[in-house]
């Protein structure tokens, strides 16, 4: 029973993993998902993307907290929305699990934070990465699919844009009172 | 001459709808992937698997309703289900293996049988997953060098890798998003036509195939690279979109090409043997023509990169085969 813990050693990614590195004995399995994420976070850091960003959670390289600045333009213009991102092991060959902290009203977002967006869902492959996923979400925040919304209220909304504004600020101070308090 | 594009666009892709969103249910599941005329007694194991659905995605506690979560670990169970009656490649099996499927079953399926055993000895069986296409070129691929031990095929491959590489940093894509899946199909590559020492066994490059961690990240390379080419030369590729689909090349990249389980059809089939300069034949088990009929055809086409070195070209024994029946793929060996 104590090898429960070392049951990943013995499963090597690839038969003939020339140990890219070769210097550690670690899981090779959910180790080649941290060196992904590894350059994941390099690249984010190097890219410079306005309005996205994010960050390992703590020392667990698969938990992330993300944040997305709505563009400017869009009514969520000046709002900064916290999210999570849990990665699987199998990451990238399933999607992380990414939801939003900061409670967002939009026709695509859910009471939880839960997202509807396609590449998250059955339409994920390996090609995307976190700065992809980011800007995908911040650009749905902006272009909701009103066809299948998880908020109805939303969705019913969104074609009055300035009554829209005016219920998503209202919405938005609610969430920063209940907590920092501006 | 755009002929009444209104028409096709109108046309929706009932394939990419029924495999995507809907969750698909036990039983069924195998049929509605493959869409094969099977009669009952195919021999398939019994259900004794245990739908595996420690994937890593907790399912939210929160909402009552079904969350995309749930579907996906459904889908998940069901693929594990799949898992556990078919490898991702089977052993060789005579061709009568096939034959007995149809034992009961269609008549001009069994004729057409009969017929592909004139120039047909042999089948290997792929899972069908929505893979199989890849996995059936992968490994007649490497089986075919594992025997030939052509070692000009080796630089050749590097240098067509490389330009795919370079095609997909052309067009966007991040090189750490691609590199792992590319290095791990040249391991491969490398273990059949080592530079020095003995090439692995078949069976090891069986083991290898059937292995998740090789066969999962060489065809998310294969879905790269056929990605790649259609969007290298969109211009070529957009009427064959446009006919199946209503997405536009971008559009059906993401949603047919990338994901792992998206179907191959024509355009991925001559994307990836032109990109990688390696023809493919594929044989065609269907149901046209007539059992009685003196004449009957066994259609087949091939995909002949103008690029391919003779070892791979038609009337070689080089040429690799692949047989379709609608909605999936697995390998021939010609007598």
């Amino acid at each position: 029973m104590a090898q429960a813990n070392h049951v990943q050693t013995d499963i090597p990614r690839s038969p003939n993993a020339k140990s890219r590195v070769g210097m550690e004995a670690k899981p090779v399995d959910s180790h080649s998902v941290a060196r992904r994420l590894q350059s994941e976070l390099m690249s984010l850091m190097t890219s410079g993307d306005a309005g996205i960003s994010a960050f390992p959670e703590g020392d667990n390289i698969f938990n992330w907290v993300g944040t997305i600045k709505g563009s400017v333009g869009t009514v969520y213009e000046g709002l900064n929305y916290k999210l999570s991102l849990k990665f699987p092991t199998d990451y990238p060959f399933k999607a992380p699990m990414v939801r939003f902290e900061t409670p967002c009203f939009h026709p695509n977002v859910d009471q939880y934070g839960n997202i509807c967006l396609d590449i998250l869902k059955d339409k994920w492959s390996a090609v995307y990465n976190v700065r992809t996923i980011l800007l995908s979400i911040q650009s749905l925040l902006g272009e909701p699919n009103n066809d299948s919304p998880l908020n109805g209220y939303a969705a019913a909304l969104w074609p009055n844009q300035e009554e829209y504004k005016v219920v998503l600020q209202k919405k938005f101070r609610e969430t920063e009172s209940g907590g920092v308090s501006s | 001459m755009a002929s009444e594009s209104g028409a096709t666009a109108v046309v929706l892709d009932p394939k990419s709808d029924m495999q995507s969103s809907v969750p698909k249910l036990g039983a069924n599941s195998s049929l509605s992937e493959e869409g094969l005329e099977l009669n009952d007694g195919t021999g398939e194991g019994e259900e004794s698997v245990q739908p595996n659905v420690d994937q890593g995605v907790a399912v939210p506690a929160g909402p009552a309703r079904p969350a995309d979560d749930e579907i996906l670990l459904q889908e998940n169970s069901i693929k594990a289900e799949e898992a556990g009656k078919m490898e991702f490649i089977g052993d060789k099996e005579p061709l009568s293996a096939l034959a007995a499927e149809y034992e009961r079953g269609n008549e001009v399926f069994k004729a057409k049988i009969q017929k592909l055993g004139e120039t047909y000895g042999s089948i290997r069986r792929t899972r069908g997953d929505g893979n199989c296409f890849f996995r059936g070129f992968m490994f007649a691929y490497l089986e075919r060098l594992l025997h030939s031990q052509d070692k000009t095929e080796l630089p050749r491959m590097r240098d067509r890798i490389e330009r795919c590489k370079q095609e997909l940093i052309a067009i966007g894509y991040t090189p750490f998003t691609f590199e792992d899946f590319l290095e791990i199909f040249m391991d491969q590559l490398e273990s059949v036509l080592p530079e020095e020492g003995q090439p692995i066994s078949l069976s090891e490059l069986e083991v290898r195939c059937r292995d998740p961690n090789v066969s999962n990240w060489a065809v998310m390379f294969f879905r790269f690279v056929t990605s790649a080419e259609v969007q290298r030369r969109a211009e070529f590729f957009e009427p064959f979109i446009l006919g199946l689909t209503n997405l536009d090349v971008k559009k059906f990249c993401q949603t047919s090409v990338e994901p792992m389980g998206e179907e191959s059809d024509h355009v991925h089939i001559t994307a990836l043997t032109d990109a990688l300069g390696i023809p493919v034949r594929i044989v065609y088990l269907d149901r046209s023509g007539g059992a009685s009929d003196d004449a009957l055809e066994i259609n087949h086409h091939d995909f002949v990169p103008e690029s391919a070195p003779e070892s791979f070209k038609p009337d070689t024994s080089g040429l690799l085969t692949l047989l379709y029946r609608p909605g999936h793929y697995d390998i021939l060996y010609s007598l």
